[in-house]
């Protein structure tokens, strides 16, 4: 298996993918980051809009942002797994390993740990943006207590979606459709559940749901941050659930289907 | 380790046409066996209760039409496709179950990799899945000329170029047996002449067993030794390519000369073989060899002056033999040719 995994990596660092994502990803981190704390303590039309830099809420919602650039990961995840069928590179992947659940499950396992190293350049650039343009602004977040379980968090949302990313690669096997179908249904679907009265209770539930319950701030979600979530440890637990469970099928998918 | 494997290279690489591989061949010579496959898709019959054996030491040539089902039983015999029935083993084992798969079987099934990666950087990939060093890369790289190419991108290869990747990939394990789908596609001339050596080398010299596919008999008629031919997923003949030459077998037609022509047509046709008469008082004979014709004519007491087998052309007993099997003849536009679609 370690082998395998080692194939994953010489795969995934020998086209130029990861780094156009990386970049993508880092450039999303600054910028959100930046609007963060551009608008933070301003208010909107009278209402009490961002808390201002320095209040530990802001400081827990900036250093959440990189969990923002998590569409990245999920597509890095997808492209993963979708380029052997794109490329058809499948063929003499499967030809080298016959017992096609081992590619997936090593896929799935080098995916989970080249994120980690991905998602802490993503964490640093948008803990850099903060600390500089806050501490312009007055004050400089703390690397203490809650702040820094939030950004440990924010990581762990990154490394997540890169290995849901490569069980729905492995689920759909159509790159442009996956890739597609994900950006749907986060920016679409669930927003669209999530903002209707009737059905919003779902949200916590799903994917995105579980995103915000593992990044919510301690001590209580500002109000703009949406409708009730499940608990960061719940939500964390669910997430790494749709991706087990997207792995789960498509393994089994894979090892069931002909490769044409 | 190390020691013996130099010692062999050298003495291998005075070698003439194909380049040395490494060592002398396989530790043991592997046999292929087909037995009974059967694969459809959908309403489509790709494979129908095929069968056949590759034997070590020869090159077997896979024939027969685009569409006969030569690519899907490929894809049977390395696991990748499911057959309804049948089996597909080496030496007893199937693919799947080999405990070491890229050291037993290499195969070029298409040209598949991805554009961005450089050839080089494709085949360490798989040394590292197969737990192989990655120095093999290298070395099948220069066995099959991409030495120079290797660190390019394998987005910017020429067709020729590709497949000898595809070929460096299935030597990466130095395997016993290789199985190789169309593999002159898009070689130039002095790559097909190559092939044809590098094959030969591999087989003869080395023991290994090759199995090459190909819808055109011309392209390996000089490189195979024996031939599987398939028409519309059927096998429709097996033997050395000596025995479909002389129509041995009964596949090609033999030419018959008698004073008594009309007797003998009737002798003939009353022992179930079917007779034309051609022009000048000869008799064309389909079905039968010319041993039987002579036997059938001495039992009869008919004088002969001319006996023999019109078959020098291959190609043409080739035709015959797979003669209204295309499958391009879609009867509605629903429904596919599933093989050629899926490459």
């Amino acid at each position: 298996m370690t082998r395998l995994v080692r194939a994953e990596w010489t795969k995934l660092f020998t086209t130029r993918v990861w780094i156009g994502l990386l970049a993508g990803a880092c450039v999303m981190a600054a910028g959100f980051a930046a609007l963060l704390t551009a608008f933070a303590g301003e208010t909107q039309n009278g209402q009490p809009g961002l808390p201002p830099v320095g209040d530990p809420v802001f400081e827990q919602l900036a250093f959440a942002v990189a969990a923002d650039t998590a569409v990245l990961f999920l597509i890095l995840g997808i492209i993963g797994m979708t380029q052997e069928y794109r490329h058809r590179t499948a063929t003499p992947t499967f030809l080298t390993t016959p017992r096609r659940w081992r590619v997936v499950v090593a896929k799935l396992v080098a995916y989970a740990l080249a994120a980690v190293p991905l998602a802490l350049v993503v964490m640093a650039v948008a803990v850099l943006t903060v600390t500089v343009y806050a501490g312009a602004r007055g004050a400089a977040p703390s690397f203490t207590g809650d702040n820094l379980e939030v950004l440990g968090r924010s990581g762990l949302v990154l490394v997540i979606y890169a290995v849901i990313g490569v069980g729905i690669g492995a689920l759909l096997r159509n790159q442009v459709g996956a890739i597609v179908g994900a950006l749907v249904y986060l920016f679409v679907v669930e927003s669209i559940v999530a903002s209707i009265g009737a059905i919003s209770g779902a949200f916590k539930w799903m994917p995105g749901g579980a995103v915000e319950a593992l990044t919510a701030t301690a001590g209580g979600t500002p109000g703009f941050r949406g409708p009730d979530l499940l608990s960061a440890w719940q939500g964390g637990l669910l997430l790494l659930g749709y991706g087990l469970f997207a792995a789960f099928l498509g393994t089994v998918l894979a090892v069931r289907r002909d490769v044409v | 380790m190390g020691r013996p494997r130099r010692a062999r290279r050298t003495t291998i690489s005075t070698g003439t046409t194909g380049r040395a591989i490494g060592n002398t061949g396989p530790a043991h010579p592997v046999r292929v066996e087909v037995s009974r496959l059967t694969k459809h898709f959908g309403a489509v019959q790709a494979v129908s209760d095929l069968s056949f054996t590759v034997e070590p030491g020869s090159v077997t040539g896979f024939l027969g039409p685009n569409g006969a089902g030569k690519t899907t039983t490929l894809r049977m015999l390395l696991g990748l496709l499911h057959p309804d029935v049948g089996t597909a083993t080496f030496d007893g084992t199937p693919y799947a179950a080999l405990p070491d798969p890229v050291r037993t079987v290499g195969a070029v099934l298409e040209t598949a990799f991805h554009p961005g990666r450089s050839g080089r950087n494709h085949l360490r990939v798989y040394c590292r899945a197969a737990g192989l060093p990655v120095s093999r890369a290298d070395e099948v790289l220069v066995q099959v000329g991409l030495a120079d190419a290797g660190r390019r991108r394998a987005g910017g290869y020429s067709l020729g170029m590709r497949q000898r990747l595809a070929l460096a990939g299935a030597l990466l394990g130095d395997p016993a047996v290789l199985v190789l789908d169309e593999p002159a596609n898009g070689l130039d001339p002095e790559g097909i002449q190559w092939l044809r050596g590098f094959l030969r080398h591999l087989a003869h010299e080395q023991g290994r067993t090759v199995l090459v596919s190909s819808h055109l008999l011309s392209e390996v008629e000089q490189t195979v030794d024996r031939v599987v031919i398939v028409g519309a997923g059927r096998l429709v003949r097996e033997g050395t390519i000596e025995q479909l030459r002389s129509g041995a077998d009964g596949a090609g037609i033999v030419l018959v000369r008698s004073p008594e022509s009309v007797r003998l047509a009737d002798v003939l046709r009353t022992g179930g073989i079917a007779v034309t008469a051609e022009d000048g008082g000869a008799l064309s004979i389909t079905g039968s060899t010319p041993a039987e014709v002579g036997r059938r004519a001495f039992a009869a007491g008919i004088e002969l002056h001319e006996l023999r087998s019109r078959t020098s052309g291959l190609e043409e007993i080739y035709f015959q033999l797979t003669a209204g099997q295309e499958q391009f003849a879609a009867p509605s536009p629903g429904s596919t040719i599933l093989e050629e679609t899926a490459r």
